[in-house]
């Protein structure tokens, strides 16, 4: 056999190798429910409850926020995410997270929230210095 | 409707050259293409002068619509939608480029701009490559210039023009009015672009992006003349010339995350991150392929592969990052424009015509029937192109996933996607060892021999080398492992490729490299590949946040151990709180613009606490947006040493200070108690008590800008907790502005959470004061004295040189002021000067007072046949005397920061690394253009 092919041939066992390998590092989106039966890490995708509380006290701990979200399936479950609050935290119309359920908290590690595009949602900006 | 004020005809240029442009563009590709089609025939002449002149027209075109769109930009046009997203009055001049390229259709025109430059160069120097490679290069302008166009074929939009009218895309009432032009302005830059990066960056990365380009035009042009070998000369110094820039405008990239945006760090595996370096990637890849195939015929397949897939894979990368499809996995992205049909026609094309040249010449394409020999340079070389390939499908496959849940969702709707469930973990695992094997490639494969035939002779040279390297290696593995905490054999063996490289190649470089500059070129990349792989260890191993303060911290959270999940400190102003190492303390902050400025003074602390005397102060900042209602950017401030970087920004602000409207309801929240005092009184509150020590008419305030006219009084006060002695300045004060009203500053008093304020009633006490007064006149010449209540005033002398708070001299103004010492009963004494003023032929005259006794003072008229000055003197009754003020004691504290703050050991070795490894391809590009010219001349 020549020595091209076998290469090829390593190259295709590493590759499968590391495909398996690579697959566990996926995971999937998911709801609360399906979060909660699964046990495991999940993606969620939903939207923070404005009439809910945000809590966020950075004179008590910095790193500690709180929030409740709703997700595709309309359930609404509290989120615990150990970092500061984004700045545009509450503009967000989408919010995406990787974490898993604790009991009823859903533990984020991180989050990645949508805003609004600058210059779709807003209005026209009526000038207000001439008088 | 008539419109007043618009300017319609730089969009009408704009228009119709976009459209001069596209169709230049394809007479350019056909001209070209048949060209090449008759070459050899007596029309092949012709067809070229044809092509030629259609790509100067295209080219001639493309800048008057760049022309057309800067100028709407730099007067501000906003009857343009683009202009109107884009700029504003207030958008300094240089950050119009900035602008330009922001939107979809400006960084689109960047790109043909650069197309353009290099098709120019490729004109006037491709020779008999001419033709074919500008038919590639005048196609790709066709389908970039149908980007841009904004033609409606039917229902159908083909592009997005960059001169639509603001009217023509947003439906609102004001567009009923003639003269909406005069009631709007535009929405101006985001804050986060307005920068000098944004200015540099998208140039560079674009000039990137258009080169890959030109490797891939002579690869299509080597398959489709069928002559396989030609190309490989002409197209290897724009190959070089092309990683070189894209890997800078790459670099750029990742410097900005670093510098100035708050991601806490220079790559984060973004998926647009990610689609701009694995087209890098293939391209390095196929420049080692190129290498083998000039040297020794092997890998022309490999080349050819790596340069179309390069091109290929720069159009997918604009696919993701313009049609919206990454969505919810990118932070940053364009805004979609509804082109993503057009962008996947744009990506089909060109990889359908890549496979299909590629199948038509797969038999004629050279190769050496004889394998390479496992000695070989090209052997070893080639399988680093392999592990290459290998990174480049790895990365690709993980940040394609958004497009692959779309795929499946078009034939499974109820499929839910998958996702990685931590991208920067993911890939930094199987990335790594990407980096072992091409640290020691790099490394082994230098000192290897192309086309080795004398693999015995060549041993013991071979040997020798790699014995240095991996001594050498070793040893620096060691001396490093002393200040990296590495602590995973994994961390080991990168790091050990790294040193392995740097070694073999440093040793390279000096054996031979420094006596051929060709050579020089690939050592000095390499070893600066393995500088970088150093300094990513370092920075991504020993990166660690000092803004923690456990102790401060600790039993505030359930749960909460980890060192690593504090990461964010809270400052309060003033107060110097310990961190790791150093010990923090947030000073002032100041505002220009809409930039919130705060300075953080950072004290070095040794292992036992002590300061060690080192410190310097950092001012992140944050930016508002034009309302002043919310935070639009936190921009970090870094301290830079040789070896390690500290970089903080503020990560969270006291909810008062993000949101006005939160704000309102606090303050509508806080309690406030009224009291009055006289100047010298204690006020006892529940908690607390307050000296009120003095009154003055000039007073100072963090949000007070004096303007003339005003008239403003404020106290000065100290507060302090009941049974403490240290007592807390405190402010207050009120002003009067014409035409305005009056406003009152209140005195927060942040470790007291107190507030105490002026109100209505303290400002109508001050003003009426005087109607209640009984002056009585006192008749003195100067130095004279006389009693007055108990006190003894004395006339010191007369000045002429007046200062007083209420007086702005005029020309032809005649001022004295009387300069009266006054002695209490008990032996104390104050100063007073009231004005005698005559202006205008009338007599006017200014107070003084000396608030602590209720003393007030007018000087009414000068005798001057007998010297005698009349002074009015009254004091005030203890009523009148006392101000009221209010004070809360239950008001939050909104003066403080929460600041992150890491150290980034060894950051400058990712820059070294990196400029290394870009300057080691700019010198190869160099060198191999030069010595082209030299051998044509």
């Amino acid at each position: 056999m020549k020595r091209s092919h076998l290469i090829a041939i390593a190259v295709i066992a590493i590759a499968i190798g590391v495909l398996i390998s690579a697959s566990q590092d996926m995971t999937t989106y998911a709801n609360f429910a399906q979060a909660a039966e699964k046990g495991d890490r999940v993606k969620m995708v939903g939207q923070l409850v404005k009439d809910r509380p945000v809590e966020y006290d950075p004179v008590k701990d910095p790193n500690y926020l709180s929030f409740y979200l709703r997700d595709d399936a309309g359930e609404v479950r509290q989120v615990i995410l150990r970092a500061g609050k984004p700045q545009d935290f509450e503009r967000s119309e989408q919010i995406v997270l990787t974490g898993q359920m604790r009991g009823d908290v859903f533990e984020a590690s991180d989050m990645l929230l949508k805003c609004p595009s600058k210059y779709k949602d807003e209005e026209v900006y009526v000038r207000s210095e001439k008088q | 409707m008539q419109y007043i004020g618009e300017h319609l005809l730089p969009g009408q240029i704009g228009h119709l050259l976009t459209v001069l442009s596209f169709v230049a563009a394809l007479l350019a590709a056909v001209s070209y293409f048949l060209a090449v089609r008759r070459r050899a025939s007596s029309e092949e002449a012709g067809w070229l002068l044809l092509g030629r002149g259609a790509f100067v027209v295209h080219g001639l075109a493309t800048l008057g619509v760049i022309g057309s769109l800067f100028l709407i930009l730099v007067n501000k046009y906003y009857e343009y939608q683009y202009a109107w997203a884009n700029v504003s009055d207030d958008l300094p001049f240089q950050y119009t480029f900035s602008a330009f390229w922001k939107e979809q259709q400006g960084s689109f025109l960047l790109w043909s701009f650069w197309h353009i430059v290099l098709g120019l160069i490729l004109l006037l120097r491709a020779g008999r490559w001419e033709a074919p490679v500008l038919a590639v290069l005048s196609l790709v302008e066709v389908f970039i210039g149908s980007m841009i166009l904004g033609l409606y074929i039917g229902e159908y939009r083909l592009g997005a023009s960059a001169f639509d009218l603001l009217r023509h895309t947003m439906d609102a009432p004001i567009f009923e009015r003639a003269d909406y032009l005069s009631q709007i302005t535009g929405n101006g830059l985001n804050p986060l672009l307005q920068n000098y990066w944004m200015t540099i960056h998208p140039p560079t990365l674009f000039l990137g992006f258009a080169s890959t380009l030109v490797p891939f035009a002579y690869a299509v042009a080597g398959l489709w003349m069928d002559e396989h070998r030609g190309w490989l000369k002409p197209a290897l110094p724009w190959a070089l010339f092309s990683a070189a820039i894209l890997g800078l405008g790459i670099l750029m990239g990742g410097a900005w995350a670093y510098v100035a945006l708050s991601f806490g760090g220079y790559w984060a595996w973004d998926p647009v991150e990610n689609t701009s370096l694995v087209p890098w990637i293939t391209l390095v890849a196929g420049i080692h392929a190129h290498l083998i195939a000039r040297n020794t015929g092997y890998s022309i397949r490999s080349a050819y592969a790596f340069y179309l897939m390069t091109f290929v894979l720069v159009l997918y990368s604009t696919y993701l990052t313009r049609s919206g499809i990454l969505g919810d996995s990118s932070a940053h992205a364009f805004t979609e424009m509804g082109l993503g049909a057009q962008l996947i026609a744009f990506i089909g094309v060109f990889a359908v015509l890549s496979i299909v040249l590629m199948a038509m010449r797969s038999k004629s394409i050279p190769a050496p029937q004889q394998e390479e020999s496992i000695a070989s340079r090209e052997f070893w070389m080639f399988i680093g192109v392999l592990v290459l390939l290998f990174s480049a499908v790895l990365i690709t496959g993980a940040t394609s996933l958004p497009v692959w849940n779309k795929l499946v969702q078009l034939f499974k709707p109820d499929y839910v996607g998958a996702a990685l469930k931590d991208p920067v973990a993911h890939h930094n695992r199987y990335q790594l060892w990407i980096g072992v094997f091409v640290g020691l490639l790099t490394g082994v494969a230098q000192w290897l021999r192309y086309q080795e035939r004398n693999a015995a002779l060549w041993r013991r040279t071979f040997g020798k080398h790699m014995l240095i390297a991996l001594a050498g290696a070793t040893a620096l593995t060691a001396l490093n492992a002393l200040w990296l905490d590495v602590f995973a054999w994994q961390h080991f063996a990168l790091l050990f490729a790294a040193m392995f490289a740097v070694v073999a190649n440093a040793d390279y470089l000096i054996s031979f490299a420094r006596k051929n500059l060709k050579q020089a070129g690939s050592a000095l990349s390499h070893v600066g590949f393995g500088v970088l792989l150093l300094g990513i260890l370092s920075t991504g191993l020993n990166k660690r946040w000092i803004s923690s303060n456990s102790f401060a911290m600790e039993g505030l959270i359930e749960g909460m151990g980890s060192d690593e999940l504090n990461k964010n400190v809270l400052l309060l102003k003033d107060a110097p709180m310990p961190i790791r190492d150093y010990e923090a303390t947030y000073l002032k902050d100041t505002i220009e613009r809409q930039t919130r400025t705060f300075a953080v003074r950072f004290r070095k602390r040794d292992a036992q606490g002590n300061f060690t005397g080192e410190e310097f102060v950092l001012h992140p900042n944050v930016m508002y947006d034009r309302q002043f209602s919310q935070v639009v950017a936190s921009n970090p401030s870094t301290k830079h040493y040789l070896t390690y970087d500290i970089f903080t920004h503020v990560s969270s602000l006291p909810k008062a200070e993000l949101d006005p409207e939160f704000a309102r309801q606090q303050e509508d929240s806080i309690r406030f108690e009224a009291y009055e005092a006289a100047i010298g009184d204690t006020i006892f509150t529940k908690k607390h008590y307050l000296v009120l020590d003095d009154y003055t008419k000039a007073p100072q305030h963090p949000d007070y800008r004096p303007e003339k006219g005003d008239l403003a009084f404020g106290l000065k006060m100290r507060a302090f907790a009941l049974g403490d002695t240290v007592g807390h300045a405190a402010a207050p004060m009120l002003y009067l502005r014409p035409k305005q009203g009056a406003f009152t500053l209140p005195a927060q008093i942040g470790p007291l959470q107190m507030r105490v304020r002026l109100t209505e009633a303290s400002l109508a006490r001050l003003l009426d004061a005087d109607e209640s007064l009984q002056y009585r006149s006192l008749r003195l010449k100067e130095g004279e004295t006389a009693d007055f209540e108990g006190y003894r005033i004395q006339l010191v002398r007369l000045n002429r040189n007046v200062e007083h708070p209420h007086y702005a001299p005029e020309s032809g103004d005649i001022a004295v002021a009387a300069e009266l010492r006054i002695t209490a009963p008990n032996g104390t004494t104050a100063e007073a000067a009231p004005v005698f003023l005559i202006r205008d032929n009338r007599s006017l005259n200014l107070k003084d007072e000396v608030a602590k006794w209720g003393l007030h003072f007018r000087f009414e008229n000068i005798d001057p046949s007998t010297a005698t000055m009349t002074i009015l003197a009254a004091k005030a009754s203890d009523q009148v005397r006392r101000i009221p003020l209010e004070i809360a004691e239950n008001a939050p504290r909104s003066d403080y920061i929460v600041l992150e703050a890491i150290v980034f050991p060894g950051i400058n070795l990712v820059w070294l690394g990196s400029l290394l490894m870009l300057f080691g391809l700019g010198l190869s590009a160099w060198n191999r253009w030069t010595q082209r010219r030299r051998l044509e001349a």
